[in-house]
């Protein structure tokens, strides 16, 4: 009974979708422009409507698709991070004749690694991630230098010393963040300390909000975020204290509480990468760019952040931007840990690898990693 | 006949279940339902100004247009499968086991560890079958526990098996993110990629690979073991007819944690077939929610394992499917998901519609 | 539980030793108390019959019920007593006849009609929702408050009904804080709410312990002597005799008396629903031709046996019987004194609190059903699609439900597919069951082909002890028949045969001896042939000589 019911179901299926391709295959061929446009495929975690993460790449693709007028960009929202959808999706690019395709969120790091492999004259450039082949690149930027600067923002504006920070995942990319961002804190204000909360979700704004309301109850003045959403971000708008927000320029979402946001800002390096794939130059590479180059920045500060204040923070932008300042001058020693021990002695610099495998927290953090 | 139906409205509708749909209404409610959703999904787009047969034209060929979309399709039919399979046995006895989730969780737990830590170096030809064991063990020990609760405490399984599914995520978590992390991976969570002894099988250069076999295997066996056997005889009398079953003096409590074990296993197969076949390592986000997908498989299928193997594939082409709208149309990606809502309500609503039939009561 | 009262005397009262006992129409009777005179009857229902297939449940009767009145109407189970009351509620329509309502025809096509003419019933299971308050619940079921709920108002107006007819209700508590006899007055109090003045209750204190039941006869008569008419349903003659102003005893569909207390007894009135006329009962087992079987040992023994009723509360209090080879042994008695849970205890479904239980000498007290089917106990349960079929499945999944475990019905753990077609066929053909086919599901068979594919299933195996409960209920007189013969058979076979009836035609007519039972005991037991179905009548509705009680074992 069940065999024959599916099989009418099914062939009807092929029905329609037998008419209906060959309707689309007329179509497509006329809608093909003669000159063979450069293909560009963005794959995307959550929606390009979440204000936040994946937002700030798709005004990167926006950015590179307005540099080049060949290019041609297509996308894919919410790509589940697990193995086999994130491969499925990440090939269907490839196969589709995609020139160019960034994975823009970690979990994508073994299927991209996979696909590639399939497609050698692809290129990949996988966001976040640690692993490479002849074909893929990774690419990040140090967040951690906004951060820093946003945290002593935060340390200079926050009365009651307590400043809360809502954080999706204990990986080495948030604790990272956690730490610069305390030791910026910590630079202006010794006395304010730092209170992390897990959501282990990257993009949940109810969850992401609560973990913020539970922050704001223990006395939290300021809310500062590692998540996709501006929950956390609205939360202290509601309650009339500060923030500091994350990805994008969260201020529209909450005027009142935002001081500032630490942003991403993808187009330069989209582009940079785009060029240099077409006219043959790419090698495989681990990019990791900093204030200077632009590919991480930080919103401007809010205007009701008193004037002495904000030249203060204005000024030490500068020398970031500058490069005077970066993450190696941040973490530098004397760095102790959550006991008092002391992991960084004086004058000494953290590696890259030291910094991309950090998995303890700097004192005045106030929470746990759990291991 | 209680003193509530004293003072209940004269007229009203009523819902009866028909006694046995015919075969050709069963497949013609079914038909109609899909070309309904279709129209319907089709007369929002169109509202929405966009133009249905191109998208639906897309959402073919993306599943089975060619043979990279049929793999694909095949390749999320596998996990559908064994879980949907596992839900419909545990059905068949009206045991609501919707822990499919959690249950295939376990089974990659248990197949990751096994093939990790306990055996790392054996061949292939160990490996495979033991880390299919160690998954059907992980899944059905998860299927277990809830049976053996309702057996002898009468704790929902409803209940219970949900509740498990966070236990089981969460211990995952806590394994990818702590003990079992890659200490060759910067402190990103996920364990270390399998030994190669434990990937199962390609077929050819596609992702397709040995769980769909197990998967289809299970099928057949599943159908025997229900139509054949007195095993299979003694789950449908439970289903049907508790009583009747305790009246011939059949084991039921025993029955009860056999079945919400075997209902686990399958599960856990998935959970290994999707680490041994896909991802090489335990990670987060195993399983995008074929646990849950699962009981749509089963609920469809009529509880029928040769069904579920239809059925399984065809929720897989519409996911693969979906993918496409965006890819290649640039539409967005919640066009997808709302396509598939809109058929699998008209699937569910049509099987309703043969099932039970709505009569008007004059007085009751 | 002591409510056998000593009759009253041994003879049969003037005028009760007629055929047809004589049926009174009283005058009608003054409302007591403060309630208007009305000249009309509160309910008269005249020449209602009511018919479910083949099945008469009333047949052109008459019924009267005044206000101020408590009217009780009795009968055996299956007499048409709650049909009729149902037709009053507006459940059911009548085939025929005519329902007048304070002497004006009212037609109540349904309970909201019924309502609507100040008609409540109260039946045996409420429909309270457990965690709401009384009044929550009052306005659950109220249909005109719309949706503005007024719950302040209606609990106050719930608190003065409460008040004024002493039901003893705080509406704000919750129904689950309230015992059952608290949560039948919430029932009465909504009923009041509703503005009934004719209050229907069916069975109302079978559910209620003997003090709640007291208090709530009190009610009743409370209600009554505040003008109101109360009608109910009842089969226990003491709280009958003790609260009615007239009882009307319903007999197979059919008024055969209605009289007042003061003008019958115990005897009577259970002599009224059971009885046949003393002639035709001697005749009908005579009329069986009864070949005397060489009886032998003991298959059954129980001795001292106790267990729980559904309600948790005893159900049997320290039965002792034997079944022999060859020997039918027939169970009387008025439904819902432990018959079914003596059935249900012989075949294992049901746990045993004390005494034990023997078959072929083999102790088998609390023994799992199927090692007691194994030791050969057959079983025709009381309602076979809920119990020995399955609806859902095909004749031969229903077939092989006692054997499917043992050759040649399986092999290893397969089922023996040919074997199960041909054991199948051949059930269907040697009980000449009327079926398209064996793959049919067993849901489209009619009530009397289903018992005889499951007669024939359970005796297949040629089983030592047949525990046989109302084998025959629901079935058409062919497949009666057929049922009935097939017992003789097995009994001339050597089987031994429990045979559980209501229908008391059916015992004598197959027995060897019967066996009454009342309120858990037995009660009283006797040869079948020649047995005096009155004593039968009588031992039934719990009057008894008390000696021969004492020590039987039967």
């Amino acid at each position: 009974m069940l065999r024959r019911n599916l099989g009418v179901v099914l062939s009807v299926l092929f029905l329609i979708g037998g008419l209906a391709t060959s309707f689309t295959s007329v179509t497509a061929q006329e809608a093909t422009p003669a000159g063979e446009p450069f293909k560009v495929g963005f794959v995307y975690v959550s929606s390009v409507g979440d204000l936040g993460w994946t937002y700030a790449h798709d005004q990167g693709r926006i950015a590179l698709e307005e540099a080049f007028p060949n290019i041609e960009t297509g996308y894919q929202e919410n790509v589940p991070e697990n193995p086999a959808d994130a491969e499925r999706v990440i090939r269907q690019f490839a196969q589709d004749g995609y020139d160019l395709i960034f994975t823009t969120s970690f979990g994508y790091m073994d299927p991209t690694i996979n696909v590639a492999a399939d497609f050698p004259d692809t290129t990949f450039i996988h966001i976040s991630g640690f692993k490479t082949a002849e074909n893929v690149g990774t690419g990040f930027g140090k967040i951690e230098e906004p951060r820093f600067v946003s945290g002593q923002l935060a340390g200079a504006m926050t009365e009651t010393n307590q400043i809360g920070y809502v954080a999706a995942f204990p990986i080495p990319e948030v604790i990272r963040g956690i730490n610069a961002f305390t030791l910026g804190v910590r630079e202006v204000n010794p006395e304010a300390t730092v209170r992390v909360v897990w959501t282990n979700t990257w993009f949940n704004p109810q969850q992401e909000r609560a973990a913020a309301e539970a922050l704001l109850d223990s006395g939290a003045d300021v809310i500062a975020q590692h998540q996709d959403t501006p929950g956390p971000q609205q939360a202290a708008e509601d309650r009339g204290v500060y923030g500091i927000g994350y990805n994008a320029d969260m201020s529209p979402l909450a005027p009142n509480a935002v001081l500032t946001s630490a942003i991403w800002n993808w187009g330069p390096y989209y582009i940079d990468i785009a060029e240099r794939v077409m006219n043959g130059t790419w090698e495989s590479e681990q990019y990791w760019g900093g204030w200077q180059d632009g590919v991480v920045d930080m919103a401007p500060v809010a205007d009701f952040v008193p004037e002495e204040i904000r030249t203060a923070i204005e000024e030490e932008v500068a020398r970031f931007k500058s490069g005077e300042e970066n993450i190696y001058t941040i973490f530098t020693g004397p760095i102790a840990d959550q006991t008092g021990t002391v992991r960084v002695p004086e004058g000494q610099a953290m590696t890259d690898e030291e910094l991309l495998s950090m998995d303890w927290f700097v004192e005045g953090v106030e929470g746990e990693i759990p291991s | 006949m209680s003193s509530r139906s004293a003072i209940s409205p004269s007229r009203r509708l009523r819902i009866e279940r028909v006694p046995s749909p015919s075969r050709s209404a069963t497949a013609v409610v079914s038909a109609l339902s899909f070309v309904l959703a279709l129209l319907c999904g089709g007369i929002i787009l169109f509202l929405a100004g966009e133009n249905p047969i191109q998208i639906y034209g897309s959402m073919f060929s993306g599943a089975l247009g060619d043979w990279n979309g049929v793999a694909e399709t095949l390749v999320k039919t596998t996990p559908l499968l064994l879980a949907g399979l596992g839900v419909a046995v545990a059905f068949r006895m009206q045991l609501w086991n919707i822990g499919a989730e959690g249950q295939l969780y376990l089974g990659a737990i248990f197949a990751t560890g096994v093939a990790l830590f306990l055996i790392p170096g054996a061949p292939g030809w160990v490996m495979v079958p033991i880390i299919v064991v160690a998954s059907l063990l992980g899944g059905g020990l998860w299927g277990l526990i809830p049976g053996a609760l309702r057996a002898w405490f009468g704790a929902s399984e409803i209940i219970t098996s949900l509740m498990l599914n966070y236990v089981a995520i969460l211990f995952s978590e806590y394994l990818v993110h702590g003990p079992w992390r890659d200490p060759q991976a910067f402190g990103f969570p996920g364990t270390p990629s399998l030994p190669a002894s434990a990937w199962l099988p390609n077929w050819g250069a596609t992702r397709v690979h040995l769980g769909l076999f197990f998967g289809l295997i299970a099928a057949l066996v599943l159908w025997v073991m229900l139509r054949r056997t007195r095993w299979g005889y003694e789950i449908g009398v439970m289903g049907e007819n508790p009583r009747a079953a305790l009246y011939a003096g059949m084991p039921t409590k025993r029955t009860i944690v056999l079945v919400m074990a075997l209902s686990g296993a399958l599960a856990g197969l998935a959970g290994m077939s999707e680490v041994a076949g896909i991802g090489h390592q335990l990670q987060r986000n195993l399983s995008p929610g074929y646990g849950y997908a699962a009981i749509i498989v089963a609920w469809l299928a009529r509880l029928h394992p040769l069904g579920a193997v239809l059925v399984a594939f065809l929720l897989a082409a519409l996911t693969v499917g979906g993918d496409q709208i965006q890819m290649s149309l640039g539409l967005p990606a919640a066009i997808a998901p709302m396509l598939q809502g809109t058929i699998l309500f008209f699937l569910l609503g049509g099987d309703v519609l043969t099932r039970y039939r709505i009569t008007r009561v004059p007085g009751t | 539980m002591e409510h056998i009262r000593a009759p009253n005397s041994l003879e049969l009262g003037p005028g009760m030793k007629d055929r047809h006992p004589i049926t009174h129409h009283p005058s009608p009777i003054t409302p007591p108390s403060h309630h208007p005179v009305t000249p009309s009857p509160a309910v008269a229902m005249r020449g209602i019959s009511k018919r479910f297939g083949s099945v008469v449940a009333n047949d052109r009767v008459d019924f009267e019920a005044s206000w101020g009145e408590v009217h009780a109407l009795v009968g055996e189970n299956g007499a048409g007593k709650s049909t009729l009351m149902s037709i009053l509620a507006g459940l059911y329509r009548p085939d025929s006849g005519e329902v007048e309502i304070d002497g004006a025809p009212a037609r109540l096509r349904s309970p909201r009609d019924a309502i609507a003419r100040g008609i409540g019933m109260v039946y045996q299971h409420f429909m309270l929702v457990e965690p709401f308050t009384v009044t929550e619940n009052v306005v659950l079921g109220e249909q005109r408050s719309g949706v503005d709920l007024e719950l302040g108002r209606v609990e106050r107006e719930l608190a003065g009904l409460s008040e004024k007819y002493g039901l003893g209700i705080d509406p704000r508590a919750r129904i689950w804080q309230l015992s059952v006899g608290e949560q039948q007055r919430v029932e009465i109090l909504r009923l009041l709410y509703l503005g009934a003045r004719i209050l229907v209750f069916d069975e109302p204190t079978a559910v209620l312990t003997p003090q709640e039941a007291r208090s709530l006869l009190q009610t009743l008569r409370g209600m009554a002597a505040q003008g109101f008419s109360v009608v109910f349903i009842s089969h226990k003659l003491d709280e009958v005799l003790e609260v009615a102003d007239r009882i009307s005893v319903l007999r197979r569909g059919e008024i055969v008396a209605t009289t007042r207390p003061a003008e019958t007894d115990r005897r009577t009135l259970a002599r009224l629903m059971v009885g046949r006329e003393l002639a035709e009962v001697v005749e009908q087992p005579a009329s069986e031709p009864h070949e005397p079987v060489a009886q032998g040992d003991a298959v059954l023994e129980v001795r001292g046996l106790y267990a729980l009723g559904e309600k948790g509360l005893p159900a049997l209090r320290g039965i002792d019987l034997d079944v022999r080879t060859g020997e039918t042994l027939g169970i009387a008695g008025v439904a819902g004194n432990g018959q079914r849970e003596l059935a249900e205890t012989v075949t294992g479904l049901r746990s045993v609190t004390d005494g034990s239980l023997r078959i072929d000498g083999k102790e088998l007290t609390n023994r799992p059903a199927a090692e007691i089917a194994r030791a050969g106990v057959a079983h025709i349960p009381e309602d076979r699609l809920a119990t020995g079929l399955i609806g859902g499945m095909d004749l031969s999944e229903n077939a092989i439900l006692r054997g499917y475990a043992r050759p040649p019905l399986c092999s290893g753990p397969f089922l023996a597919s040919k074997a199960v077609a041909s054991f199948t066929d051949r059930l269907i053909a040697d009980h000449d069951v009327k079926t398209p086919g064996r793959w049919a599901k067993l849901r489209t068979l009619s009530g009397g082909n289903q018992q005889k594919l499951l007669l024939g299933r359970e005796l297949a195996g040629e089983p030592r002890l047949i525990v046989a409960v109302h084998p025959t209920r629901g079935v058409d007189v062919g497949a009666t028949e057929a049922i009935h013969q097939a017992l003789r058979d097995q009994r001339a076979r050597g089987a031994a045969i429990l045979l559980i009836s209501e229908d008391l035609d059916e015992l004598l007519a197959l027995s060897d001896r019967i066996v009454v039972l009342f309120d858990g005991r037995v009660m009283g037991a006797m040869p079948a042939s020649g047995a005096d179905p009155e004593e039968i009548g009588l031992l039934m509705a719990g009057i008894g000589n008390r000696e021969s009680e004492v020590g039987t074992r039967v």
